[in-house]
Formats: C-alpha cells, structure tokens, sequence
C-alpha cells in the first residue's frame, strides 16, 4: 500500500494516542468492562413481521429461580427517536410487531442459561397482519398502515426544484435518463452491540458505559424513556470497536438493559450476538433512483432530475435526514443550473434502517456519476474533462442555500489523473481490464444540530495544574476514527508544545462537557475550532503570567516550542513549567473552555428541510478505480485504486490517510459483495458470512492522495476525511466493469451473479439484433 | 439467541480403536478441527451428548507418498495438504482445492475427514436457533418442510467440500473404521443424494484416510465464490484429463457445491477419443448444466451457480488440453 501525503504536506503525522493501547489489549472495550456481580440482559424477538400483540404473560418466567426482572411493551410508556419530530419506537414492542427481531420483552437474570430459559417461559400471542418487505408493495394503495399517522407508508415525501428544469433539458444536447437500484447493506462494525448498566437504588443514580456514538443523545433518551432526572445519569463510553452510523442513534438495547438494570435494581450486562448486532440495523437503506441528466456537447450539464426512494424499514430513525440527504448532497459538488428531486421514505416491515458512513449521499452519486459516464461515453468526451467542465468556484453557494468556502476537486482530479496513468491507459487496456473514475463529496458536520437547544454546537475544556499537564475534556466519541488525537493535537499546536504534555479525556457525561458525538464528519471542524479556541484562551492567562514574570507586556511575549521570550530572540526565556508555576500564583489549577458555533448563515436554505446538507466545508474527493472482469463467471477483481481527497488540511496526514483508505475500502464492500438479504423479513444475511464484506484477498492497493485546500474557516482550515471519499468507489467500479466488458451495471452489489444475468441479457439482446438484421437483408 | 454451548462430555482417545469405541454410544459425534461442528452447535442444528476429540490420534494424521499413489489419514489438517511436497508433486490438485477451503485459521486446524464429511448447507439451515424456529423450522432439522421445494420430499442442502471433487475425479478410495472393524470403499460411495443424510456411514464410524493412486496426466480444482477466502462454494468443478496424441483418452469432471453430494459428471466416456475444439467444449458445458441442478440453498441465485459450474469446467478442460 502506497501513502502518498508526506511528498505533499511535508507531515507524515503522528500515530493515534491510544493505538499502543488497542493494539496491544490494553484498551477496554464495553465487553471487557469489570461486570463483577452483573446480571445476564437476554432479548426476546418478535418470530413474527408484522401483528398486534394480543396477550403477553410473563408470569412463568418471574417465577424461575435466578430471574431478577422480566420487562415488557407494558414497562415502555415512552416513545424515542433520534429526531424529536419523528418519534414512533418503543425499547419494546407495545400492541404491535412491525418486523422479525423487534424486543417483545427482556430478562435480567443470574447467568445467561437462566435468562435463556426465562425467555422461553414468556407466552406472546400475535395476531399477524399483512407484512411488506418492498417499498412498492408498502406503498400500495390497499396496504396496511405500519403507522397510522403516515398515509400510503411514506414516512416522508420531500420535494425541491431549484433553477429552471424545464429550460436546461431544453438547451441539453443529450438528456439521458437511468433506474438504478442499490440493494441494503450494513455497517458491520466488528464490535458487537453491548452495554453495561448499573441503578444504585440508594441514590436512584443510573450508570450506563455503553458502545455508543451519541453519549450525549444516550444520556437524553434515557432520561426520556426512564422518566428520570437528567441529572441522575452518567454515561461513558469506553473504547468503541467501529461505529460508521451503526451507533449515531440511540438503540433498543441500550435503553432496556437500563430499564433492567432499575427493575432489578444492579448491574445488568448484555451483549447483543452478530445476528442481533445486524437485527439492531440502522444502515443504509435500500435505495432505487431514477436519474435524469441534461448534457451539452461540451460536458455541461444543464439540468438533473432525480427521484429517490428508500425502503427504511419499521420505523422512522434517522429517515427524514437519510431521504433529505440524498436530495441535497446532489449540489454541493458540480455546478449544475437546474435540479428536481422528489424524495420517498418508505415504511417497510423489515429492521429499521439509519445512518451509515456518506449518509445519504452514496446511492444518489452512484445514480449520477454512473449516468455521466454513460452520457460521456455517448458524446465521446473523456470523463475527466466532463468534471471539469462542471467544477464550482469558491467561494459560493449552491441554489439549496449551501456555502462552499473552499474546493479543491479540481486537484484531486489532477492527481489521480496522473496517478494512474489515465490518459495513456484508458480505452487502451486488455480484454476485459479497465479503468473506470468518479467524484464525490461530504459534509463536514451538520451545521444545524438535530437538538436545537442554542448551545455552541461544540465546548472544550482544558484543565491545566501543578504538573504542567493539560488534560483535554471533551464529549466527542473517538470511535476508532482518531478524534481524541485530532484535540490532542489541536491543542499541542496552538498552545506549541509537545503532544506529550496533553491527555484527553472523552465521552464521560460526569466529566466532560457536552458534545453532540460522533456523526456526519462533525468533530474534526467543530470539536477542532472549539479546541483551538480553547487553547487560544489558556495561551492566553500563560502569557499573561509569562509577561508579568518577566517584567513585560503580554503583546511583547512569544511563545514558541514551549518557550516564552520577550521578542522573538529574547534573552530572558520561561520553560513551560516555570510559566505554569507563574500562572498559578494566587489562582490555582487553572480550567478554560473554549467553544464554536456554526454562523446561522452556513445552516442552510430556507426551504422545507433545508438544514439537511448544511454544514461549514465539504470534503471532496476524486478516484480511479482499475477492474478485471472474467465475463465467464461474472467475477470481478479490483486491481487498484487511486483516490484523492480534499481535506482542507491534514491536521494528522497518518489518521487522514488511514481514513481515506477506510473509506475506500467500504465504498468497496457497497460495490462488489455487500448487501442484507431477506427471507419473508427473516434476515438470511445475518453473520460475518453471510454478510459478505470483503477479505484481504480482495483488497486492493490503494494509492492515497491528500489535498489542501485550506477552508478559511476550519480548524487550520481542516475539514472532513472520513466520508467524502466513499461515494466514489461504486460509482468508479461499476463504470470500470463497463468499460471492461461493455455491460452497464444497473444495480448493487456488483455480485458474480447480477453480473453473469446482465452479460447473459446483453447477449440475447444482441442476438435478436442480429436476428432482426438477418431477416430484414 | 444463546451463543453458549450446552455441557458436552469430551473424550480424547489415543487410537482409532479407542476412538470407535467411545463413539458407539448414541448421541456421541467425533470432534476434529470443529471448524463446521462446533458452529453448528451453538447453532443448535446439531447437538451432541459427547465428543470424541480425536485430534490427537497419530494413526489419522500421516501422510504416506508412495512411487505412484498417497496415502492421506483422515485426522491431516487442510494446511498441511496445502504444503506437502508429495503432495504438490504427485497431486498439485489437491493442494490446490486446499488452498480455496475456508481461510488460514481455518485449514490449520480442519482435516481431510472433516471436510470430505462436512454437514451439507442451506440458507434455512445454518441459522440460529430463534432464526429457524422463526420459520418453522425446516426438514433438515425438527421440521418436515424443506423451504427450498417445499412440495418435495427430500432435504436439498447443499454440500460444500472442496476436497471431494478432486478425490473424485482422482478416484479415491476410503477406509472406514468401525465397531464391525475396517472397509473400504470407492469415495464415490460415501455419498447418496439426501441433503439430510447425505453420508453412508453407519453410526459411529470414522473416515481412516484416503488412498489415491496417479492414473491420469492433468488435474485441476476451481471454485467458483463471491470472496476470495472465507466462503463456501457456490460451485466447485475438479477436472481430470488425459491427452493421446491430441484426443481425449480420459476425462473426469468433479463436482461440488451444486448437490447433496459432490458427484462426477456422467457420461464423459462418450467423449473419448475426441479433439478438444469448440463443440467439444459447448458439449462439456451443456453435460455440466444439465447435470447440476443446484438449489436455492445459497443467497446467491441457484441459475448463477450452474452456468458458472460449466463456464469453469469448460474453461479447465480447455486449459489442460492445451
């Protein structure tokens, strides 16, 4: 694997300050917690997808010995959700079913064979209902409500119109129009879904540590279903083995292993297994687009229409900003004059689906990116020099009202251009090799907060002592993404001395400061700028005490490798230590904050829904993917990729690096062999083998690219690296594999036998072509 | 949705003899690598009142290579077929289907027995045990309804060795060890089409080792899966040719993944004597369709993994004559 950043940066950044501690097992993880004295949490599922709960008798299992609390729908007089105006799910089933796997009831009990045994004593009757596992049967006029209140099983409809449509297919010289549908597919974190929860019946305090990546959205929705006191609450996250949106909600289980832990008031521990860790869901859904392109000769485009809709599952998550997404991360990257989208989120009896990494955005740029290729093939334009030929220039802002400050797309084309060697190798590749390329971008955080309460959307604070250590508290979920080492360094840095004097600690509802979590790439910007500020503060009180201790004014100080001199060059120099032991007179240890707030100006349009896209920066990406495919069995190899990502700047090219290679690499398991499958509802995917991520063996090389485009307002004009390049891959590959074997690719996964189908079509096609000639000569 | 395993009485015999013996009380099952066994039961699909861990028999793990044939014991662990220079010199084939078997972690300690009498596989099958009961179970397991063709009578699980094949193809025979004492058999005969009981062996019987002799020139093993380690397959095909003087002599195809049980095509004699050209071939891959019938025991469509099964044996027959 080539990283190439350091050329570029002239940094090759550090490793993350907790690797040592994950490589080597010192790191605890939820399940490695101490659970001394804990009960054994089980869940029973719904066998059923869709039914009214007609009676629920748990007496047998009350009574078995070793069980200490038996919960039911009846225990559940709250409804959640992670968007306040779409909160339709109880922790457990109450009245009704609407898919295999829901939580009908728990147990906490002595030890596992217990809580096992209990569970099977529970009685349920259900009296089924019709049950729908695709958006067109869902939304069939004679179909059954899941939820009353949302007419034809829409969840939500949403529909935009910026520019003018109808004059840009008009001035088009090719308008193009294709269906793709792109099957559901999982986070697949390796970390199953655990929680360890203990009630102190003394106190009434709850202690939840727990696998999340919302602590904060945790400790409300607790606070919610529990009907407690915020304040009784602590939550902590321990060391999270991957989130990418599996965890960006609040889940069943975290609510009833704490609705347990009160029952029985103690410790209850549960562990969801790989089949319940994929029940739990909430990922990308199934997608269909049809999209609609207007092109001139030249690569222009002149107007795109686009119709989503996603199969989300039973219930609302986070839909309304997963369809709302999908829509609006249409702008953002090309300057196209005219867009329509018509968005549907449909009810469905199957897991609920939710976030998940390039939330909302991936399906919608394979639909573009794969059509654009197709039209410039058609047009005999190069794919390169149709982006280029739509390119934005910043600063603007897009018809839906988002700002792009900064876009370095055009470098990241350069670069995988010359990379991998495009203009001499493409069209000129063997038999079934070759290259195929795609664009994508993402938010840098959403610049309107889901809990709109006011607050900044980000707060650090830094405690410095005696020992001239600076310990960094802050909400933000390090989820194996790096953000704890992103503060570490932010503050290093502007304070400017050594990562050795910082520590971090995150995601403590008792310690650290609030933090909205891990979601939609917001901590690098937002955490970012609150911990530059914060540091910026603490710098300040420590030149202060530098300039009274040397005897001058604070303007006249220069700090710099964690030295404090009058001018630059002085004679007279403070060590760090000794300007803490000044700052410290009269004061003590000394704890600063420093906080940031999105400008209501970057918080999008005023349209319906125009906050969904909003955000300070997008990330933009461009890649080359290099494909074989064997057209006899339909499988196909991803040989190499080249891939570019616009960052803003690398505050750790190391962690950047890693991330746009993770990306990648996820963008691949969408493109070649990821996808959830279902048997009547009963989900058939449901393990790691199954459920087809890719191996090693299919790895490929991947060459990284880091471009800085220095956004004016990031933290050292940062912005996100986690998602922007994701959306690409599909898109690269499937253009690849047409480019390989003459065969458009129309759905995905792009599976042996989806591909061995579509070669087989494209032949009979071809023969009755034939047929059709020779009768006619 | 319990993951933990019930208690299990775990025996650990020296010899084959002690082995069988301890295996003939019902409910006993002998344990090797585990790999497919112990999934299974936490799964629940499978149960067992004792294991007979005969992984520490000696007599079950040699390999003897003789002038023009090999000797492989039923307890040689998969990893170590995969580096055996006998092996790569006198039946490259079988290290090459090896080598697609599961993954490293998986073939160090899974053995030739095991996978030659590894369970079959269906997608109603090889769920968890709320899965299934879920679904009303299924005639395999505690059901009377196979989900695959409900209206049939019969089981069709899949089976998923990659070994067998190529033994096949090889014309392997296999030496049983029981309470009745030793027989052996022609590989071939080890396996009836019943997805629910798709073994010969009698209760308590061991698969001793594998002999193979060298009759034919070329072999090759392809399998045909969605990722390059860790899957089953959706379809494997052994080939086995001899050339004389440019015309088929004899001709093989072993066939996994596509059954209850790996099978050799019939009726490849028919082709002796013919040159491998473009005819010959479209007859080859017609024999394959039309004799793999796969079901839908796989998430990947039962039509995708037929047209594979004869696209490769084509492209192998192809590919050794050339």
């Amino acid at each position: 694997m080539t990283i190439v950043y350091e050329a570029r940066t002239g940094r090759h950044g550090v490793p993350l300050i907790d690797g040592v501690d994950k490589v080597t097992g010192r790191a605890l993880y939820t399940a490695d917690l101490d659970r001394a004295g804990a009960l054994v949490g089980v869940i029973l599922r719904s066998p059923v997808a869709h039914a009214e709960i007609i009676r629920v008798d748990t007496s047998k299992a009350r009574a078995l010995d070793g069980v200490a609390a038996v919960l039911t729908g009846a225990d559940c007089r709250v409804a959640y959700g992670v968007l306040p105006i779409a909160m339709n799910e109880y922790p457990l089933a109450r009245d009704r079913v609407r898919y295999r796997g829901e939580p009908v009831a728990a147990v906490a009990a002595i030890d596992e064979t217990t809580a096992q045994r209990a569970l099977e004593l529970i009685e349920i009757e259900y009296r089924e209902l019709p049950a729908y596992f695709e958006s067109t049967d869902a939304r069939a006029p004679d179909a059954v409500l899941l939820h009353d209140n949302k007419p034809g099983n829409v969840e939500r409809e949403v529909h935009h119109d910026f520019g003018d449509l109808d004059a840009g297919f008009a001035a088009a010289d090719l308008v193009r129009e294709h269906r793709v549908c792109c099957a559901e597919i999982n986070h697949a974190q390796i970390e199953p879904h655990a929680c360890l929860a203990e009630f102190d019946p003394s106190s009434g305090r709850l202690t939840v540590q727990d696998v999340s990546q919302v602590v904060y959205y945790l400790h409300l929705m607790l606070a919610r279903c529990l009907e407690m006191d915020e304040a009784q609450i602590r939550v902590i996250k321990p060391f999270v083995g991957g989130g990418f949106g599996a965890r960006v909600e609040v889940l069943n289980f975290e609510i009833v292993t704490a609705m347990l832990a009160r029952a029985a008031g103690g410790k209850v521990f549960m562990q969801l297994t790989r089949e319940e860790t994929f029940l739990t869901h909430r990922s990308r859904p199934q997608t269909d687009v049809v999209l609609k392109l207007g092109m001139r000769k030249d690569g222009r485009f002149t107007a795109c229409a686009c119709e989503v809709t996603q199969r989300g599952g039973a219930y609302a998550g986070y839909g309304v900003v997963t369809i709302l997404y999908a829509g609006a991360l249409l702008q953002g990257i090309y300057d196209i004059p005219a867009i329509k989208y018509d968005g549907y989120r449909v009810y469905a009896n199957l897991p609920p689906c939710g976030a998940m990494r390039g939330h909302g955005g991936v399906n919608t740029r394979f639909a573009f990116e794969t059509l654009v290729d197709k039209m410039a093939r058609e047009l005999g334009l190069d794919p390169f020099a149709v982006r280029r030929a739509n390119l934005l220039r910043a600063p603007t802002q897009t018809m839906n009202g988002l700002m792009v400050q900064s876009y370095g797309l055009a470098e990241c084309l350069d670069a995988v251009e010359r990379a991998s060697g495009w203009k001499e190798r493409f069209g000129r590749m063997p038999a079934g090799k070759a290259l195929g390329m795609a664009c994508s971008h993402y938010v840098s955080g959403s610049a309107k907060p889901i809990h709109f309460t006011g607050e900044p959307h980000a707060v650090i604070h830094l405690k410095l002592d005696h020992d001239g250590g600076v310990t960094a508290l802050t909400g933000a979920a390090d989820i194996g993404q790096g953000s704890s080492t992103m503060v570490a360094i932010a503050v290093a840095e502007t304070l400017g001395v050594g990562l050795d004097r910082i520590r971090v600690v995150s995601s403590d509802t008792a310690i650290t400061p609030k933090d909205n979590g891990a979601y939609s790439s917001r901590i690098t910007f937002m955490v970012g700028n609150a911990a530059i500020a914060a540091a910026q503060n603490l710098k300040m009180l420590l030149v202060e005490a530098a300039a009274k201790k040397l005897e001058s004014a604070p303007e006249e100080i220069v700090c710099d490798g964690g030295v404090f001199r009058v001018g630059q060059g002085g004679q007279a120099a403070l060590s760090f230590k000794e300007v803490v032991s000044a700052a410290l007179i009269d004061e003590g240890a000394i704890s600063v904050k420093g906080s940031f707030t999105c400008p209501v100006e970057f918080q999008g349009g005023k349209h319906r829904g125009g906050a969904v896209g909003s955000t300070m920066g997008f990330s933009y990406a461009a890649q080359v993917v290099e494909t074989s495919v064997d057209d006899a069995t339909g499988q196909v190899s991803v040989d190499k990729v080249w891939v570019a990502l616009d960052c803003g700047r690398a505050i750790n090219p190391l962690a950047v690096a890693g991330q746009i290679e993770g990306s990648v690499w996820m963008g691949m398991g969408q493109a070649l062999c990821e996808e959830t499958r279902y048997l009547d509802g009963l989900a058939a995917h449901a393990s790691f083998l199954d459920y087809r991520m890719p191996t090693i063996v299919e790895s490929p090389a991947i060459e990284a690219f880091i471009v800085e485009s220095k956004d004016p307002n990031g933290p050292f004009g940062a912005k996100e690296a986690s998602e922007g390049a994701l959306a690409g891959f599909p898109p690269a590959l499937v253009s690849a594999i047409g480019h390989a074997i003459g065969v458009d690719l129309l759905e995905l996964p792009a599976t042996p036998d989806r591909l061995l189908e579509a070669i087989g079509k494209r032949r009979q096609k071809a023969a009755a072509a034939a047929r059709k000639q020779r009768a006619a000569s | 949705m319990s993951v933990e395993l019930a208690d299990v009485v775990v025996a650990q015999p020296a010899t084959i003899e002690e082995a069988v013996a301890l295996a003939a009380d019902a409910g006993a099952r002998y344990v090797a690598g585990g790999t497919d066994l112990i999934v299974n039961m936490r799964r629940g699909v499978t149960t067992a009142a004792r294991l007979v861990d005969i992984s520490g028999i000696a007599a079950l793990k040699t390999i003897v290579v003789e002038a023009n044939g090999a000797v492989i014991g039923g307890g040689v662990e998969i990893a170590r077929l995969v580096g055996h220079d006998g092996i790569a010199r006198l039946f490259p084939v079988i290290a090459q289907a090896a080598v697609t078997i599961a993954a490293p972690a998986h073939r160090n300690v899974a053995t030739v027995g095991g996978n030659l009498c590894l369970d079959t596989r269906c997608i109603y099958y090889n769920q968890s045990e709320w899965w299934r009961r879920s679904n009303g179970w299924c005639l395999k397991n505690r059901g009377d309804t196979c989900h695959v063709a409900p209206r049939g009578e019969r089981c069709h699980a899949a089976f998923s060795g990659d070994l067998a094949p190529a033994l096949l193809a090889l014309d392997a025979e296999v030496e049983i060890a029981g309470s009745a004492g030793r027989r052996r058999m022609p590989l071939r005969d080890l396996y009836v089409e019943d997805g629910k009981a798709h073994l010969t062996l009698a209760p308590g019987e061991l698969l001793v080792c594998v002999r193979v002799t060298r009759k034919m020139d070329a072999f090759a093993y392809e399998k045909i899966r969605q990722r390059g380690a860790i899957d089953y397959p959706l379809a494997g095909v052994a080939v086995g040719l001899t050339m004389r003087e440019r015309r088929i002599a004899d001709l093989r195809i072993g066939l996994t993944g596509l059954a209850s049980y790996p099978f050799l095509a019939a009726g490849l004699e028919n082709l002796v004597g013919r040159e491998v050209d473009d005819d010959l071939l479209k007859e080859i891959d017609r024999a394959v369709q039309r004799q793999a019938q796969p079901m839908r025991t796989t998430l990947a469509a039962a039509h995708y993994r037929r047209l594979a099964a004869a696209a490769v044996a084509r492209r192998l027959v192809a590919r050794l004559a050339a």
